[in-house]
Parts: structure tokens; sequence; C-alpha cells
């Protein structure tokens, strides 16, 4: 079982790797080998936990209410194995923009002289703190991996050094530090209040709590206290205004690996603590469900609001954020099982649509309204019309799929809270048919007035028709994968194979047992 | 004593806030410091209530702290450490390019790269550098 601990040691060893060696080609060989490996594991670990069973490693072997565990069940392995795609694709068009951008250039795409400011070993160390969110089993681990993600994110957020990256590059640091701030004081009290800090072992004593006393204010306060961060992370409607602003500013490659995983790195923290941690909270359920119909709209309206490329991008990974969440917080696992579908559906087409972003800005710029380029470029118009269905939710595509099986499970559900969610997300999806007809009508359409024609870097235009691949496929597909999202949704509907398997063979631990190893071994992750 | 630790805690983090909604980006950077501080003291109060009655692996009569909390909160200040760190070169930086660390003056000043016009603009596409010069695209026009 230490093929667990892989997918974050092989990021951090490469990681390290990639600031000493000297030479932009050593780099590039290095970081995709990295990549590959990575996404190797990733699909092995997948392979165990698609039988139903759920891997634990206790590191140091440190029984689980004491040592650190690292957990995988259905969820965590496909989320690691999206990582691992997204994070292969990255590196291979994030290294194919090398070769045709040598110098300074005012373009957004990775250039050498960016390339040098670590910008592989960074996205290194964002995929080891991605990948180390999603397979802890501790809450301060889960703090501390979030913090590996942000910090890394930071400097990939900053690098190029221009105005706009700066601005808003304080403003995403501040927003986030204030959020790490309440997780660990939320951490902090509920070691204060439970006694541990194992997410398994929370589970257990929460629910044996509640099933004793009933429901309990300080509880329900730091669910709340957990769902504030983690909204924040995931840039749920009303926490979520640092987003638009901030995912356009760094380059083309970081901004599609950001708005692809980032985000639902806290949407899948929030379905952690509400199905493990909290799922008797039915009122905090609620009210994120009615804020996910307030991020769709907002995503949507926000879309049409805008004319850059990833600047309406942005907001469309909003929209998306809200449909995730009505799944989630739908009652039952009809809706968990179509978030799951979504889930998978929105990192491929929101990544796939950033990649088209950056191809269309290299053409024209950052705007999309000088008009007539699918002459020049009709292979980058299909893969824009087929990713632009797929967002909207236009029958053939694998975005129909998701969003039917969402808002029919909403429907099923019932209830007024319900039946309004489930109309904003048609209205939503309405809307969303709307924006991308319009950058469609903006870029692609029209007669063109271009001079000459740009060059793509074949790299490039592979990786997106790779990734455009992976969004058909998806609908292709579609029976297995939707299969797939059912047993895990089931799994995640009942917490038992979890706890199981993290706490084997422990006594509940009594406070004030004398000798008792209570050490965290917190120490290695400084 | 310790009932005066929770004011302590409650303080910083007010004072925090405060200066956090200050315009200065140097009163913001202050302000987060105070906040992380203030929060350190709130996770040593909530370690208070769960002594031990001995260390562990040791054979020493208790009564004994527990010592997760304060490994909670060193992880928590050298994590802090680090990410003021990088906001004050952060804030430097914007000084230095902007000539203010006024927040809302900052985020008046134009990006340089949408002055210099070097994405297209609708109006006028010709000074876009993809676009080609200028004159190229008049004498283009009149041929058509």
């Amino acid at each position: 079982m230490n093929l667990l601990s892989l997918p974050i040691l092989l990021p951090l060893f490469s990681g390290a790797v990639l600031l000493l060696l000297p030479k932009r080609a050593l780099r590039t060989l290095m970081a995709l080998i990295a990549a590959i490996l990575t996404l190797l594991v990733d699909l092995s670990i997948l392979r165990t936990v698609l039988r139903g069973e759920v891997m634990v490693l206790q590191m140091s072997n440190w029984p689980a209410p004491w040592g650190i565990s690292l957990v995988a069940d259905g969820l965590t392995g496909i989320m690691l194995a999206l990582s691992g795609l997204i994070a292969l694709l990255t590196v291979m068009f994030a290294s194919s923009s090398l070769a045709h951008e040598p110098r300074r250039g005012q373009s957004k795409t990775l250039n050498q002289l960016r390339e040098r400011f670590g910008f592989q070993a960074l996205l290194q160390f964002l995929i080891m703190g991605v990948n180390m969110s999603f397979l802890t089993g501790d809450l301060f681990n889960l703090f501390v991996a979030f913090e590996v993600m942000l910090i890394s994110s930071y400097g990939l957020l900053l690098i190029g050094n221009e105005l706009p990256q700066l601005r808003e590059g304080f403003k995403y640091v501040v927003v986030n530090l204030l959020a790490s701030a309440v997780f660990v004081v939320a951490a902090g009290m509920m070691y204060g209040l439970v006694g541990t800090l194992n997410m398994a072992d929370i589970s257990v004593k929460i629910a044996e709590y509640s099933s004793s006393h009933g429901a309990d204010a300080r509880l329900s306060l730091l669910a709340m206290m957990l769902a504030l961060v983690f909204a924040t992370k995931a840039a749920v409607f009303p926490l979520g205004f640092w987003l638009p602003s901030a995912y356009p500013v760094p380059v083309a490659a970081a901004s599609a690996f950001f708005a692809a995983l980032l985000t639902k790195v806290g949407v899948y923290s929030l379905i952690r603590t509400f199905t493990l941690l909290f799922p008797q909270e039915q009122l905090i359920h609620t009210i994120l469900l009615v804020l996910a119909a307030f991020s769709m709209l907002v995503g949507a309206f926000g879309m049409i609001s805008q004319s850059r490329w990833r600047h309406t991008l942005a907001f469309a990974n909003i929209s998306s954020i809200g449909y995730l969440l009505m799944g989630v917080f739908t009652t039952g696992s009809a809706g968990m099982t179509g978030a799951l579908y979504y889930l998978i559906h929105t990192v491929l087409v929101i990544f796939c649509l950033f990649l088209i972003a950056a191809l269309g800005e290299k053409i024209a710029g950052l705007k999309y309204t000088v008009e007539g380029h699918l002459n020049s470029y009709p292979w980058l118009g299909i893969a824009y019309f087929a990713s632009a269905l797929a967002l909207a939710g236009i029958p053939p595509s694998s975005g129909f799929i998701a969003k039917y099986s969402l808002i029919s499970a909403s429907l099923r559900a019932g209830g007024t809270v319900n039946n309004w969610v489930a109309a904003a997300a048609v209205i939503t999806g309405l809307l969303l048919l709307y924006a991308t007809v319009e950058i469609w009508r903006g870029f692609f359409w029209g007669e063109s007035h271009a001079v000459h024609k740009v060059v793509l870097p074949r790299g490039m235009t592979t990786t997106t028709v790779f990734s455009l691949a992976l969004v058909i496929s998806l609908a292709v597909f579609s029976g297995p994968i939707y299969k797939l999202a059912q047993r895990t949704a089931e799994q995640l509907m009942t917490n038992e194979a979890y706890t199981k398997a993290v706490l084997v063979e422990v006594k509940t631990p009594r406070i004030g047992d004398p000798a008792l190893p209570t050490d965290e071994l917190e120490e290695d992750t400084h | 004593m310790e009932i005066l630790l929770p004011f302590l805690a409650a303080s910083l983090v007010g004072a925090g806030v405060f200066m956090v909604l200050s315009r200065a980006l140097i009163r913001v950077i202050i302000g987060l410091s105070l906040i992380s501080y203030g929060i350190n003291i709130a996770i040593l109060l909530a370690g208070a209530g769960t002594g031990l009655a001995a260390p562990p692996l040791l054979d020493v009569e208790g009564p004994y702290v527990d010592p997760l909390p304060q490994a909670l909160i060193l992880t928590a200040i050298v994590i802090g450490f680090g990410t003021t760190a990088l906001l004050l070169v952060l804030s430097l930086r914007a000084y230095q390019a902007t000539g203010t660390d006024h927040v809302q003056e900052l985020t008046k000043k134009p990006d340089p790269v949408e002055v210099l016009g070097s994405y297209a603009d609708p109006e006028r596409p010709s000074i876009s550098p993809e676009y080609g010069p200028a004159e190229k695209r008049v004498k283009d026009n009149k041929q058509s």
C-alpha cells in the first residue's frame, strides 16, 4: 500500500531535482517523465479502488488516530486520475510553447525567460499539494496540503511580473491567507472539541455524539467555518469574487491548470466534509444549495458581460462550480452521481476551453472581438464548437448527460428549494449557450480582416486536440463512466467502509489515558 | 491568567481585521500577521482542555499539557512566515511598478500592456503586432 505515497513523493522529488537542472531541455524532459510516472501511479490507484476497496497507508506505521493516514476511496481515485491527466497535458502544453517563444514577449504563453524562474518546478509542487489534499485522511494535514498547493500557485500566478499579475496576485494571496486562518482555527477547535484530527475518527465520534445528544451548536459552528473555507477556495458565489480577475493573469498553461483543478480541490473538500464529517447538518446543506444556484447564474451572467477570452472562461468556471454543488447537496445518491459525472466532465471541458483560449489569444490578442478566424483556423473552430456544446450542455455532448442527471435528481428530490435550483440550472444552461455563441460570433464567424496567418506551434495544437479527444470520449463512453460515478456516489453515501478501513482494530482512545502516543507527526510536513 | 488569553486572542484578531480593511498594502500585511498571532493563541487555548495524565512515550508522572496544539501552531507559524515574506516582496514590487501602495489607486492604474495596445483592439486592429504593420493593412484593403 506504499503506492499511496507516490502521487505525493514523485512530484516532490522531481520538483526538487527540477530546481537543480541547468538545461532547459533537461528540465522539460524531467517534467514530462515525472508527469507520466505520476499519471501511471494515479491510474493504478484508480484501478484498485474501482473494485470497491478503500486503500489506506498509515504513515510510519502509527495506528490510525495518532499517525497521519493516507486514504484512497473511489472519489480520491477519480480525482487523482484527473489531476494526473491534467498535469501531463499542462506540462506538454507549457513545454511546446517554449520553442515558439524564445524571448520576452507580450503574449501570455510561457516563454523561455519565464520558464527560467522555476515554472516546471513550481508546477510539480502544485501537483504535489493537489494530490496530497486528495489523499490525506487528516484534517490538519489537509491544511498543510492546501498551503503547499497555494504557495506554489502564488509563484505560478506571479511568473511574468506584469502589473495585473502583481495586483491580482496580492488580492489572491490575501484572500487565501484569511481563508487559511479560518481553516487553522477550525482545525484547532475541532481538536479541542472532538480530541482527534483523523477524519475517519472525527466522523465516528461526531456520529456517536449526535445520535446520543442530538444537534450541537458547536458542531454546527465548526461545519460553518469549514464550509466558509472550502467555499472560498471553490469560489462559490459570494466568496468567489477573487477568481474572475485572478485566473486570467498567469501564463496560459498555469491558468488552464488552475481553472481545471484548483477550484475542484475546494469542491472535493466540501464533499468530504459534508459526507464524512457533518452529514447531519441539513441547514448548511440547504444554504450551500441556494448558493450553488446563485453561483450558476452569476457565472453565466458574468460570462455574457466579458469580452476577453480567459475572463469569460473564468466565469464559466464559477458557473460549473454551481452545478457541482447542486448535485453534491441534493439529498440522495442520484444527485451525487450527477455531480461526480459533471466533475469529470467539467475538469476536462474547462481545461480544453482554456487551451483553445490560449491559442485564440496567440492569434488575435486577449479579446475575442476580432471576427472571421474560421477560414484560417478551421480546426480551432471545430475544437471550440465541440467543447462549447459540452459546456452549454447540448444533446450529443457529455454536458447534456451530466446536466440531465443533475436536474432530474434535483426534481426527483422534490421540495421548494430543489425545484428552484433546478429551474436556475435550466436557465443557466440557456445563458451559457448564449455566452458561448457570443464567442463564436465574435471570433470565428464573419469576414476575415487578418493580414497574415499566425503559425500555431504544433505541440500546442496537438495538446489541444488531445484534450478535445478526452472531452469527446467522455460522451462516447458515457455508459461505463456514469456507472463508475454511480458506484462512487453510493460508496460516499455510507461512511462505514471508509472509517472501518482507516480505524483498523483500534479501540476508541480515551482522553487522559496514560502513555498514549499522541504525536501527529506534523514535523515532517514543515 | 488563562482567562486573559481569550481576550488577547480576540483583541489581536480584531486589530488585525481593522488593519486588513485599510487601504494601504503594508497595513494589510501587518493586519494579516496580527490575525495569525491571535489565531495561534486561540489554538493554544483549544488544546488547554485536553490535558494528558503523562507525557507520551515517557515514564514521567503527569499532569502534562497536550503537545499536539503546539505542533499545529508551529506549523502555522512557519507557513505564515513564508507567506508574509512573499506578501512583503509583492507589495514592494507593486510599489516600484506603480509608485503607490494605495489599494484604490493601484486598481485605477491602467495595465501597461493595454495602453501600448499590444493586443488586438477592435477599434484599431492595425496596431496589434500580430496583425502586421498598419501600412500593410491599409494597402491590402485598397487592393481588395
